[in-house]
């Protein structure tokens, strides 16, 4: 059986004939990283041993070993923003893996167009993240007390009998879970509007819960912006003021950034 | 003064924030994680199955405090520098 390729990310080849590929180690820590010359595209490789890299042994590893998805997914990371930090890259996704050298060139002279509109995309640009995060409780007492909504309720149920305020007061709790989860929206989309004008692109990807981030606080938004360089400090400005104004509403903006592209370039 | 571009680009990255952009649309788009592009000669992971994984790879963080944070590697470096007697090229 063909070894197979595992293939980290595309670069112009008049890049990386311009610049020799750094040394870097594969994802099987024996081989090297090399370069695979596609006509115009340069892939960046590595080769893997057909029986230990099957689809079902990655999957066994996925599921058992997390060491070893979590040395991977740096490894991948790692050689990616090395990539990054000397050519123009449209970075794969983790464990994009094929079966030959004949249809890793396949896939990628069928997409030829898609590569090269994808370079020109990014020349100049930056791919940032923001991530919201909201401590609720905060965020609720806020809205308890600030919301007209729950303010009116409030006022209907001191006209009651004493035994319907009881429950009409569980009723109220439940109102304010539902104004909560519509501020964080309004909040959290508002932002997204003022930093969407700063971007050639823009998208909302989504949330991860509580469990995976490992965080107290929810992860209440999650957007991605493709960035002119000249205005990345404009826009990060903008993060930094917009979270000033939010001051006492339990929402934390977090900038991460610039990444290689993974989000704003394609070719498939 | 250094630039906001330079703070947040020396801010310390987390596991899942490598994870969100390096599975990216696999994991915008639909339940079913593709970790490759085309048909059969790729290979392809459950979802579900890595978020688990992350799940309990968070837990076992949260159970396991002495994982790598900057403030343990800062104090190994010193450690380094003092063993090899060499000058601190970095600064603290």
């Amino acid at each position: 059986m063909d070894k197979k390729i595992y293939l980290y990310g595309l670069i112009p080849a008049a890049e990386a004939d311009q610049q020799p590929l750094p040394s870097v180690e594969g994802f099987d820590g024996e081989g090297k990283l090399y370069t695979f010359p596609i006509d115009d595209i340069t892939a960046v490789v590595c080769d893997l041993d057909p029986n230990e890299y099957a689809e079902e042994s990655i999957e066994q590893k996925i599921n058992n070993d997390l060491e070893w998805l979590q040395k991977k997914a740096f490894h991948h990371h790692e050689a990616l923003t090395l990539l990054y930090n000397n050519y123009t890259v449209i970075p794969l996704k983790f464990c994009t893996i094929y079966n030959s050298e004949e249809s890793l060139q396949q896939s990628i002279k069928s997409n030829g167009d898609k590569v090269e509109n994808s370079f020109q995309l990014l020349k100049g640009n930056e791919e940032w993240n923001l991530k919201i995060y909201c401590d609720e409780d905060q965020l609720k007492q806020q809205v308890s007390q600030n919301n007209t909504t729950i303010e009116e309720k409030r006022k209907e149920i001191k006209e009651l009998p004493p035994g319907r305020q009881f429950f009409e007061r569980k009723k109220i709790d439940h109102l304010i879970e539902k104004e909560l989860d519509k501020e964080k929206d309004r909040l959290c989309d508002h932002i997204h509007e003022q930093l969407k004008t700063y971007a050639v692109q823009a998208d909302v990807k989504k949330n991860w819960g509580k469990d995976v981030t490992g965080l107290k606080e929810n992860m209440s938004w999650n957007s991605v912006y493709l960035l002119p360089v000249a205005k990345v400090e404009a826009f990060l400005a903008k993060v930094e003021s917009e979270e000033k104004g939010l001051d006492g509403s339990g929402l934390r903006l977090e900038a991460s950034g610039p990444w290689p592209a993974y989000h704003f370039s394609s070719f498939s | 003064m250094s630039s906001l571009r330079e703070t947040v680009e020396n801010k310390e990255v987390g596991l899942i924030d490598i994870l969100d952009v390096i599975l990216d649309k696999g994991v915008a788009i639909k339940g079913d994680l593709i970790i490759s592009i085309a048909g059969v000669d790729l290979v392809y992971l459950d979802l579900r199955v890595l978020i688990a994984s992350v799940e309990t790879l968070v837990q076992s963080y949260e159970n396991d405090q002495s994982g790598v944070t900057s403030d343990n590697f800062d104090e190994q470096r010193r450690e380094l520098v003092d063993a090899t007697g060499q000058p601190n090229k970095w600064t603290d």
